[in-house]
C-alpha cells in the first residue's frame, strides 16, 4: 500500500514538470514596413512585429510553444489599410480560429483579435495573413510557429531524435513590383468574400532564405556551423510562390525525418529535397568530415519548371562538437562558395592590400594587389580547373587570414 | 477560346468525364469523335491505347484494373498539344464504398491554347492565368458535388486528385492532415500524413481524410498565384470542405 502511494505522487510530479502551460504571444500587424535587400534597394513591406520601435521583420518573429500548451495569440492591427488575420497553417485549429476572413473573423485597424488553440504535434508550422493572401503574404505577413515536444527539449518529438542544435530556414521570394503602393494599397470591401484587386504577373527578383539573400546569407544566424558527429535539426519551410530544390553536401548525411508536423515513418536518406509552397520538412544532419561548402537552394518556377535562381547557405564543419569557435570569429568571409571565376571578400571593415590564390598542390595561381576595405568583388579570370583553392588575405605581406574557395 | 473535352454526352461541357468504378468492374468504354481532327484515347498507367479515332468514327476499349487507385486518361494523339487543349480526365477504381471526391487540376494559358489551335505550335513560355478544378474556379467549384467535400466527423473520405495540367500544384488543406494512400510520382511517400501536397504534371494522388472536427475549411493551391484569376481573389484553385458534427 505504501509503495503504491509513493508511485502515484511521483507520477503526478512528472506530469507537472511537463505540464500544460498557457503561452501568450502578441503580433502587431503593420503595413508601412521597410526591408533592405542585398543590393541596397529598400522595399515597402507589410509584416508582423513585436514592438513599435522596429520595422516588422521578414519573416515575422518565430513563435514557440510546447506540445499540449494552450496558446493565446493576440493580433493587434496597427495599420491603416485592409484588415488582417492570422491563419495557423498546419496547426489544424477549429474554424473560428482558422483566420480565413469570411469563415472566421478579421481584425481591423486598432482592433485586437485573439486566436486560441492547443499546440498539437511537435513540428514546424506557418502563421500568415489570409486577407487577400496572395498580396499580403508576398508583402511579408508570414512567420513560423514551432511546436517543441512537451518537455521543450532538443528532441524532434517525444521519443524521437535528439539533436545538439536546430536551424530554421524559411524560403520565399519578393517581386519589387508587388511592393508598390498601387498593389499594397488595394481596396477591400469587408462585406464581400470575393475581391477585385490588382495582381501583377509574378517575376521575383529577390530569392530569400530567412528574408536574406546573396551576401546577407553570411550572417551567423544563417550559416550552418557545426562539427563532426554533432547533430543538427534543420527546419526547412517554403512560404514563397516557387518550388525549392534543396541540395545538401553529401558529407552532411542529410536524413529527411518529418514533414508538415508529422514524422516520416521510414526516414529518407537523401541529398536532395523538394519543398513546394506551404510545405515544411525536418532534416537531420550529422557530418562525417570537415567541410566548407554550402546548401544549394534552387527556386523553381511552378509553371515552366525552370530554376530561376540559386541561393547558397554556407556550411562550415570543423573539428568535433564544441571546438569550432575559431570559425565564428573569422574576420574575413568568402562567398558565394562554391562559385565560378569570381567571388566576394567581406572583411567587416578590416583593411587589406592583396590576395594570393593557391591550388591544391600549393602552387601560386593568382595574385591581386589593391587596397581593399569591406566587401569587394574579385573577378578571377584565371582559367584554372574546377577544384579547391586556398585564398590568402594579406596586408603588408602579412597573412591576415586563409580561406578555402571551391571553383566550379 | 478553343477548348476540347471528353464528355459523357453530345452536349459540350468544359469538364472531362470522371470515370469512377468498383475494382471488380470491367468497363467497356466507347469514344465517339465529334471533332474535326483524329484522336486516340489511352491511359499509360492502365496500359490502354485505343486505335486512331477518325472524325465521325468511334473506338471501344476495355478497361480493368487489378489495383485500386486514381489514373489519368488523355488524348495520346498529338501529345501534349491535344492534352493542353483540354483532353485529359481521370479514371478511378475503388475497392470500397467510401465517400469519394474528384479533383482534376488544370491551368489555362490562353496564348498556348490559341497557338495550338491556329498552328499546332508551342512558341512561348508557359504562363497560365487561370487555374481550374474540374473545369471550374472558385466560387463555382463549390457547386460541383463531385468536387466539394461534404461529410461528417469520423467519416473516411477519399479525395482523388489528377494533375492534367503543365504546372506543379501544392494543395494545402485547412483544418486537417490527410494520409497519402497513392502517389504515382513518389511511391515512397505513401503513408505520409501531411497538410500540403505537391503534385507534378500528369501525376495523381489519392488522399484519405478522417475529419476530427466540424467546420467549413478551405483547400487551395499554396502557390498563391493559383488562387487568383482575372484580378479576382480568391479565384482559381480554391474551394471549401463542409464537415458536419
Amino acid at each position: 500500500m505504501t509503495t503504491r502511494i509513493i508511485f502515484l505522487i511521483l507520477l503526478m510530479a512528472s506530469f507537472r514538470s511537463h505540464g500544460q502551460q498557457t503561452v501568450n504571444h502578441q503580433l502587431i500587424a503593420r503595413n508601412l514596413g521597410e526591408k533592405a535587400m542585398h543590393d541596397g534597394v529598400v522595399l515597402r513591406t507589410f509584416g508582423f512585429a513585436q514592438s513599435f520601435s522596429e520595422h516588422p521583420p521578414i519573416p515575422g518573429p518565430t513563435l514557440y510553444a510546447n506540445e499540449g500548451d494552450s496558446v493565446v495569440l493576440d493580433l493587434f492591427n496597427v495599420s491603416q489599410g485592409a484588415p488582417h488575420t492570422i491563419h495557423l497553417h498546419g496547426l489544424d485549429v477549429n474554424q473560428e480560429n482558422d483566420g480565413v476572413p469570411h469563415l472566421s473573423f478579421e481584425v481591423h485597424h486598432m482592433d485586437h483579435g485573439y486566436y486560441y488553440f492547443v499546440a498539437p504535434h511537435p513540428g514546424t508550422y506557418f502563421y500568415h495573413c489570409h486577407v487577400v493572401s496572395t498580396i499580403h503574404v508576398q508583402a511579408g505577413m508570414y512567420g513560423v510557429f514551432i511546436v517543441k515536444p512537451s518537455d521543450g527539449s532538443n528532441t524532434t518529438w517525444d521519443g524521437g531524435f535528439t539533436y545538439d542544435q536546430e536551424k530554421l530556414y524559411t524560403m520565399s521570394e519578393m517581386d519589387p513590383l508587388w511592393h508598390e503602393d498601387s498593389v499594397m494599397e488595394h481596396d477591400h470591401d469587408t462585406s464581400q468574400s470575393i475581391h477585385e484587386v490588382s495582381i501583377p504577373e509574378y517575376h521575383p527578383s529577390y530569392f530569400l532564405v530567412n528574408g536574406q539573400s546573396e551576401q546577407q546569407l553570411l550572417e551567423p544566424d544563417i550559416v550552418l556551423q557545426t562539427a563532426k558527429e554533432e547533430v543538427s535539426f534543420l527546419r526547412m519551410a517554403n512560404i514563397g510562390y516557387l518550388a525549392n530544390r534543396v541540395t545538401f553536401p553529401e558529407e552532411l548525411n542529410a536524413q529527411i525525418i518529418s514533414t508538415d508536423g508529422r514524422p516520416i515513418v521510414i526516414p529518407e536518406l537523401s541529398d536532395t529535397l523538394w519543398i513546394s509552397p506551404g510545405e515544411r520538412y525536418g532534416v537531420l544532419i550529422e557530418p562525417t568530415a570537415d567541410l566548407i561548402d554550402s546548401i544549394e537552394i534552387s527556386y523553381v518556377n511552378m509553371n515552366t519548371l525552370i530554376g530561376e535562381n540559386i541561393q547558397y547557405v554556407p556550411v562550415l564543419v570543423s573539428g568535433t562538437s564544441g571546438l569550432n569557435e575559431a570559425l565564428i570569429e573569422r574576420p574575413f568571409e568568402l562567398y558565394p562558395n562554391p562559385s565560378a571565376d569570381q567571388f566576394y571578400i567581406k572583411s567587416w571593415g578590416q583593411a587589406y592590400d592583396g590576395i594570393k590564390i593557391y591550388d591544391a598542390m600549393g602552387r601560386l595561381v593568382h595574385v591581386e594587389n589593391h587596397n581593399y576595405m569591406d566587401t569587394e568583388k574579385m573577378d578571377i579570370n584565371m582559367d584554372v580547373p574546377k577544384g579547391i583553392y586556398t585564398v590568402e588575405i594579406l596586408l603588408n605581406q602579412v597573412i591576415l587570414d586563409t580561406l578555402k574557395w571551391i571553383n566550379r | 477560346m478553343p477548348y476540347k473535352c471528353f464528355n459523357p454526352s453530345n452536349v459540350f461541357d468544359n469538364r472531362n468525364a470522371i470515370l469512377s468504378y468498383s475494382i471488380s468492374d470491367t468497363v467497356s468504354l466507347t469514344v465517339f469523335n465529334n471533332d474535326m481532327i483524329p484522336h486516340r484515347i489511352g491511359s499509360t498507367e492502365l496500359g490502354i491505347t485505343s486505335g486512331l479515332i477518325a472524325p465521325g468514327m468511334n473506338e471501344t476499349v476495355s478497361i480493368h484494373s487489378a489495383v485500386s487507385g486514381t489514373f489519368i486518361y488523355y488524348d495520346l494523339e498529338n501529345y501534349p498539344n491535344n492534352k493542353i487543349l483540354g483532353l485529359a480526365g481521370m479514371i478511378v477504381f475503388r475497392n470500397n464504398s467510401l465517400a469519394s471526391f474528384y479533383w482534376n487540376l488544370k491551368e489555362i494559358d490562353s496564348l498556348w491554347i490559341n497557338n495550338i489551335s491556329s498552328n499546332n505550335q508551342l512558341s512561348t513560355e508557359y504562363n497560365p492565368k487561370f487555374f481550374l478544378i474540374n473545369g471550374n474556379h472558385n466560387p463555382d467549384i463549390n457547386e460541383d458535388s463531385s468536387a466539394r467535400v461534404i461529410g461528417n466527423v469520423g467519416d473516411t473520405i477519399y479525395i482523388h486528385i489528377a494533375n492534367t495540367g503543365n504546372s506543379i500544384h501544392s494543395i494545402h488543406f485547412h483544418g486537417y492532415h490527410l494520409k497519402i494512400v497513392q502517389s504515382s510520382g513518389h511511391q515512397s511517400h505513401q503513408g505520409r500524413i501531411k497538410d500540403t501536397f505537391p503534385i507534378n504534371p500528369m501525376e495523381v494522388l489519392t488522399l484519405e481524410l478522417v475529419p476530427h472536427q466540424p467546420g467549413e475549411y478551405p483547400v487551395h493551391d499554396h502557390n498563391l498565384i493559383a488562387v487568383t484569376g482575372a484580378n479576382i481573389y480568391p479565384n482559381g484553385m480554391f474551394l471549401t470542405m463542409l464537415i458536419e458534427p
